[in-house]
């Protein structure tokens, strides 16, 4: 106890010399904090917002660069039959071209079947899916949002009006079945649209069936590269696990790696790898910084030793023991170094809420951290004090009375 | 009378082979309890080399010395640490205080090394200060007093854990003679209270201050005489 006192006294007597030696211990611990908050932070939103999407279906893909072979749309509603673990699958096929109603819109239409509307997302406000017939039929309807709705049309009540599709040169008059609803941030974007501001990257996404996209307007032939499973709640693994061998058997393609399963916990996987490497290096760099300002500690300590070798000369004299001395002086440089990293964790802290303002999610702090930052700058402190303490603790008591 | 310090055939011996320097040449010395004790030299005469013995900041190269009945000549680092703390009260020529610590921290130092408790502490560093007199500045560091002062609080610092002996290395060197005066005067008032003094000195005016004067150079003893113009 008196031993902390004595060094908390000694630091202050030496307010600015020691301010100078946290410096680099400052800046340490203030980038790990920043960067362990800003990837916390960044992990949480970016992983809610990955999350969210998942509720929607797991992409299933046919490698094309390994073999030559393609499902058809039967096929691929087997495969949704076969699984149990799905509602079902529903083929993929985008094109992209015009939607043409008040004004001409640039437009990717997405083919599937009625088990698209098992995305979790999609949910009408008004008129109703394409059904099983109309899927299979290449009937001319499409399912569009509300916001879509009020691009197209002006307005919301669109079910039953109808509008030109276009994709490479055929057109085709598609009639709205359902309107679905949107999220507020859409509508906003197609007011802004609405009122001839920035159009430039404005686009839909209307749902139409699959077979309007391969013979309405002769996209893909029959074949089908891609397609979606629909799991049921909690399902995702097994569900995209056994898709992919029911499609492998189906194709004959088992142990060629040529079904690719793309789902979302997939991407936030891939997410989260490229986050902690992000992490790491800033973390190594960092921990360079730290041993740095350590160093500069060892630094200000040894001349502090030399310094004070007439008070070491003293406290020998007086009865300090070897040991006192050397937890004396390791006391000292571990406050210094805590001192240090309280201080930087504070700017760290100061500096991730002034990133998080510039950038859309929150920052974390989590008390791990602050554990680590106390563990980490005091042992910094302890280990670059154990080469000045050991030469005070080793003085000879005759020759540091005499030292000037 | 007890024997305190016993020093039999001791030397000391700096650069051993050819040029060697015998700072004690085979010293023999014995001092009782109760004595006030003056060991004067010039400058190279050897006596700091055994005031540094006496204080145990020293081994000796031969010889023993025995300090209150320990031989003390052949101990480590931290068992002389040990045997500073209880048995020896230091007084030095440049007051040796840590600046930045108040007078009763000072004060407080020796008992600290010693594990005495706080409160106690407190209490021993608070008699000692108002016994040099010093009972209105025990929160002055170093630099806001004088000379004497300083001498005092380190006075009250060799005193407050009463050890058996009182080893001064030149208490006035530093002082005007009003302070050494003084300081002189609290160092008599100890020994008349029954202390163990060793004064350590090159000047025969205050040597002579003391009931028993031993005189070395050149690593000898050559005289030690009792003082019949001893004051006390």
């Amino acid at each position: 106890m008196e031993y902390i006192r004595n060094a908390f006294a000694s630091i202050i007597e030496n307010k600015g010399r020691s301010f100078l030696t946290m410096l680099g211990i400052i800046i340490g611990i203030s980038s790990v904090i920043t960067i362990l908050a800003i990837g916390n932070g960044m992990k949480q939103s970016v992983g809610g917002e990955l999350n969210d999407m998942q509720a929607g279906g797991i992409t299933i893909q046919i490698n094309a660069k390994k073999t030559d072979k393609y499902l058809t749309g039967a096929q691929v509603r087997m495969i949704g039959d076969e699984v149990p673990e799905v509602y079902g699958a529903s083929p993929t096929i985008s094109g992209y071209g015009d939607a043409v109603a008040r004004y001409k819109i640039p437009a990717n239409f997405k083919g599937g079947n009625e088990y698209l509307f098992h995305d979790q997302k999609n949910v009408l406000s008004d008129g109703r899916y394409f059904n099983e017939n109309e899927a299979e039929s290449a009937a001319a309807v499409a399912v569009l949002s509300q916001s879509e709705a009020v691009l197209l049309f002006g307005s919301t009540d669109a079910v039953g009006k109808s509008f030109e599709a276009i994709i490479g040169g055929r057109s085709r008059e598609l009639t709205v079945t359902g309107v679905l609803k949107s999220e507020e941030r859409d509508i906003t974007s197609a007011y802004r649209y609405n009122s001839g501001r920035d159009k430039s990257y404005q686009s839909i996404r209307p749902y139409v069936p699959y077979t309007l996209m391969t013979q309405g307007f002769g996209l893909a032939g029959e074949n089908v590269v891609s397609y979606q499973i629909f799991p049921l709640p909690n399902e995702q693994d097994p569900a995209s696990l056994r898709a992919r061998r029911v499609t492998e058997n189906m194709m004959g393609l088992r142990g060629q790696g040529a079904v690719n399963v793309q789902s979302f916990a997939s991407m936030l996987d891939s997410f989260e790898k490229i986050l902690d490497v992000v992490t790491l290096v800033v973390a190594f760099i960092a921990a360079i910084s730290l041993i740095v300002g350590g160093i500069g500690v060892m630094n200000i300590m040894t001349v502090s030793v030399t310094e004070r070798t007439r008070e070491i000369g003293i406290r020998k004299a007086l009865g300090a023991r070897t040991g006192s001395i050397l937890l004396q002086f390791l006391l000292e440089s571990a406050m210094i170094t805590l001192i240090g990293g309280l201080i930087g964790m504070m700017a760290g802290y100061g500096l991730t809420f002034i990133v998080s303002k510039f950038m859309s999610f929150p920052p974390q702090i989590r008390l791990e951290d602050v554990a680590l930052v106390v563990a980490i700058s005091s042992s910094i402190g302890l280990f670059f004090g154990i080469y000045p303490a050991f030469r005070a603790a080793k003085m000879n008591p005759i020759e540091a009375l005499r030292y000037e | 009378m007890e024997k305190l310090v016993d020093v039999i055939d001791v030397c000391k011996i700096y650069n051993p082979g050819e040029n060697e320097v015998r700072a004690l040449d085979h010293v023999s010395l014995s001092i009782n309890t109760g004595e006030f004790v003056a060991i004067i030299g010039q400058s190279g005469s050897g006596k700091s080399t055994l005031m540094n013995m006496l204080g145990c900041l020293d081994t000796p190269t031969s010889g023993t010395y025995m300090l209150h009945g320990m031989d003390v000549s052949h101990m480590t680092d931290n068992e002389q640490s040990d045997v500073r703390n209880r048995e020896i009260g230091f007084i030095f020529q440049g007051f040796n205080l840590i600046q930045s610590l108040t007078a009763q921290e000072n004060v407080e130092l020796p008992l600290i090394y010693r594990g005495v408790s706080r409160k106690e502490r407190e209490r021993l560093a608070v008699e000692a200060l108002i016994r040099v007199g010093l009972g209105k500045r025990m929160d002055h560091k170093p630099t806001e007093m004088s000379g004497g002062q300083q001498q005092r609080v380190a006075i009250a610092r060799a005193i407050a854990q009463a050890p058996p002996i009182l080893l001064a290395d030149e208490p006035t060197g530093n002082l005007d003679s009003g302070s050494s005066k003084e300081i002189i005067g609290i160092i008599k008032n100890l020994y008349k209270e029954g202390r163990t003094v060793i004064l350590i000195t090159h000047d025969p005016g205050i040597a002579r201050q003391a009931k028993r004067i031993v005189t070395i150079s050149d690593g000898k003893i050559q005289s030690d005489i009792i003082n019949p113009d001893a004051d006390v």
